[in-house]
């Protein structure tokens, strides 16, 4: 085996029992990895009647082949299961540094069933692997975790930690590797949480690699990494962090004001664009694994009721989701929220969006006093939300605490009183901080079909809708306009293979702009062995993001669940979008039947699943029809 | 080139929409964030189609040709394009992407101006009529 190891560690938490696990060789190649090789590991071994947060709930981390090779973008990871905030297969990314120490300890991945009775760490020291006792940690936030687990397994070892919300299991828990880098999305801190697992620590010492073709890697890998390097993304990137087009997004009507009621705040521009982070309070840069675009950023914030020490620095999504989606344009609040976030354990996308949910509530009387337990949520007030509502959120605290860690869909199917309106999501998962109806339609769409729900790195769309890519070998040369739906749905059968084969290979969807798709193929056949070609490589990019719907098939969704907040589909009331409405049913038919989904059921048809070599997942759904 | 009967005649236009930009504050003010020396360099179409703009002065400075100084940035792509661009007709980041436009140096002041190229646009439309140049306006 190339590139992969071919080994999985297989944890038991409720028999203590560590144990190595190969999956067939051939899922590799099939499934390609990460994303694609988790969710056919959990259609083999998963229960699709267990609760999330039971014992019985199955969570694997998985990597892609590129993990730990010197590649720009390569360092990302995988996890997956089922959802605690959704209810349905999700998974959730990661860069930093544990994907590459883990390739080097000698394995793809760990998965983790039943639960401990009391917290442990699970420790990877190459082939030794343990469950150690964690009673120390427990109750502690992700830094100061991290900063332990350190002290106490070597200041080497790379982590992976929950903070109390994932002890609490909020539904929206996140891990973080570092302290920094967060799989933030889909709640899978609380899966953690729920097995009494508060972290992983690994360290690895077999850095040399099995390729498969070392000389032609070495090449292409010099050659990408000058290329991602040098590109112009790269640069505004390293400069000012994925913000740095926030004050552009504004104009087009991308980002999201008030929880999406307005799509525009001219004046909130400047004040949160990556510039002015840049200028304010960045320290200095920091990056994943190997990466030379180094996008990260590491603030400080030297005095004021925001101040925060050094440490990581907030991203654009939790920029917008602490910023103009609460109704405020102070920069230092959001540098706040997210380090808060980060101690608490909680993803930024799914807190902020949850809170301007419950604003928007409480500002049209859906919430009252009463609801939450006397905290008056007012736009802009994110003072509040730092020292009062992000704690009772973690900790599970008063009845504000108790609603909000539900995530917004579930505490408006709590509370009613037509707060059903105001939630923004698709499947279950809040709505990143890009509105299609500024951002591009067919982002739109990309939300809908996602697996996992509202996201805007599924598939890569955003980018496709932007102009930012161009693959004329896949026959992707439409010059998009993003507020229409014109080539959406031939745009997205497209991304969502592309975007399953980016997820899978774990690979950062920043670097991997500058790859070409004949580059990709090489990367895969040098470095696994894969042997493919364009067309290969595509169609395992379809078989896994069909496999995803299978999953959530047997999760229960169908087609209709492949939908959108009524907000979404409601035209702007402001800034560029003002008045346009997105066809979206247009574009979902159309995409349908391009992708050969079933219109109700949502499922691949026969001859789509037989033409992708995907004979057993058929069988399994046929017998699943007859019963 | 397919609107331009020579290399002088789109650095004439591009100098006087540089010109009345700074007249307006809003561009004026964006301008002046921009802070770089930024040259464009439309050299593929004639050795002198090209001009700079140092928005590090204060008036800027606008002039024909290529600085004395090492730009900050320099945006190389053709004359036409470049009309294409000022009339917001070419998508930036689609052009960057599929090489029409090459960028070296730091973007970050050109991301700031990038919001009020509509506005560029509807100035840079009475500057080609102004000019007598109404048959070059893009619909």
């Amino acid at each position: 085996m190339w590139g992969n190891t071919g080994r999985f560690i297989d944890v038991d938490l409720t028999a203590r029992m560590v144990d190595i696990f190969s999956p067939p060789v051939s899922y590799y190649r099939k499934y390609i990895g990460g994303s694609g090789l988790a969710a056919r590991l959990f259609w083999d071994r998963g229960s699709f009647s267990a609760d999330p947060l039971s014992p019985e709930a199955l969570l694997i981390f998985a990597l892609g082949p590129f993990a730990g090779l010197r590649l720009s973008g390569a360092s990302r990871g995988c996890v997956a299961g089922c959802s605690p905030l959704t209810g349905h297969w999700g998974d959730s990314s990661c860069g930093g540094y544990f994907a590459p120490e883990l390739r080097y300890a000698g394995y793809d991945g760990i998965m983790i069933r039943g639960k401990s009775e009391k917290p442990v760490v699970l420790a990877i020291n190459d082939d030794a692997v343990q469950l150690v006792d964690a009673a120390e940690h427990w109750g502690k936030t992700i830094l100061l975790t991290t900063s332990d687990l350190r002290k106490q397994f070597g200041t080497d070892v790379r982590t992976l930690a929950i903070g109390p919300a994932g002890e609490n299991l909020v539904k929206y828990a996140c891990i973080l590797n570092e302290g920094h880098h967060a799989f933030g999305r889909a709640g899978f801190g609380a899966v953690m949480g729920s097995k009494n697992l508060k972290a992983i620590v690994v360290k690895g010492t077999k850095k040399e690699l099995n390729l498969k073709d070392p000389d032609a890697f070495n090449a292409l890998r010099r050659e990408l990494n000058k290329k991602i390097k040098e590109a112009l993304a790269s640069n505004v990137l390293h400069e000012n962090g994925t913000a740095a087009n926030l004050e552009g997004g504004v104009h087009t009507g991308d980002v999201p004001i008030r929880n999406f009621q307005s799509n525009f705040w001219e004046e909130m521009a400047e004040a949160l664009t990556g510039s002015t982070l840049t200028e304010k309070y960045l320290v200095h840069h920091g990056q994943c694994a190997f990466c030379g675009v180094a996008c990260k950023r590491v603030v400080e914030v030297k005095e004021g009721a925001f101040a925060v020490p050094k440490g990581p620095g907030p991203e654009y999504e939790t920029i917008v989701a602490f910023g103009a989606l609460l109704g405020s344009m102070d920069l230092a609040a959001t540098c706040k929220a997210g380090r808060v976030c980060n101690e608490l354990g909680l993803d930024t996308i799914t807190a902020g969006a949850t809170i301007a949910w419950a604003m928007e509530s409480f500002e049209k009387g859906a919430l009252t006093l009463e609801d939450t337990g006397g905290i008056a949520l007012q736009w802009g007030d994110v003072q509040t939300v730092i020292e009062d509502v992000l704690p009772a959120i973690a900790y599970r605290k008063g009845p504000l605490g108790k609603l909000l860690s539900q995530g917004s869909v579930s505490a408006s199917r709590s509370i009613g009183k037509g707060s059903e309106r105001f939630i923004v999501h698709s499947k279950g998962l809040e709505a990143p901080m890009h509105d299609p109806r500024g951002g591009g339609h067919g982002l739109a769409l990309a939300y809908a079909i996602s697996h996992r729900g509202a996201c805007h790195v599924a598939y890569p769309m955003l980018f496709m809708e932007m102009g930012a890519c161009y693959y004329p070998e896949i026959g992707f040369e439409y010059e998009l306009e993003p507020m229409s739906d014109e080539y959406k749905a031939e745009t997205a059968c497209i991304a969502s293979a592309l975007g399953s084969i980016e997820n899978s290979a774990c690979y950062c969807q920043f670097a991997d702009r500058e790859i070409s798709i004949p580059e990709w193929v090489a990367l895969f056949n040098t470095v696994a062995g894969y042997d493919w070609d364009i067309d290969e490589m595509m169609k395992a990019g379809r078989r896994v993001f069909y496999l995803h719907r299978l999953l959530n098939y047997r999760y229960g969704l169908t087609a209709k669940d492949d939908s959108l907040s009524e907000r979404l589909l409601q035209p702007a009331v402001d800034g560029a979008p003002e008045g346009i409405e997105i066809n979206f049913q247009g574009m979902k038919d159309k995409f349908y039947d391009l992708m050969g989904l079933d219109p109700v059921k949502g499922v691949p048809s026969k001859q789509a699943l037989l033409d992708h070599d995907m004979s057993e997942e058929y069988a399994a759904l046929e017998s699943m029809f007859k019963s | 080139m397919e609107y331009w009967k020579d290399e002088s005649e789109p650095i004439k236009a591009f100098l006087e929409l540089f010109r009345r930009a700074q007249e307006d504050p809003e561009l004026a003010q964006g301008l002046r964030k921009v802070n770089q020396l930024i040259w464009f360099d439309y050299t593929e179409d004639g050795p002198n189609c090209s001009f700079y703009v140092d928005a590090r002065k204060d008036p800027i400075v606008v002039a024909p040709g290529k600085p004395s100084e090492n730009p900050d940035l320099i945006m190389s792509l053709s004359a036409d394009d470049a009309h294409r661009s000022w009339s917001n007709k070419l998508n930036p980041v689609m052009a960057i992407t599929r090489r029409k436009i090459r960028v070296k140096g730091s973007a970050t002041g050109l991301l700031k101006l990038a919001p009020k190229l509509k506005k560029v646009a509807a100035i840079y439309n009475e500057v080609l009529k102004d000019m007598g140049w109404e048959d070059k306006i893009l619909k």
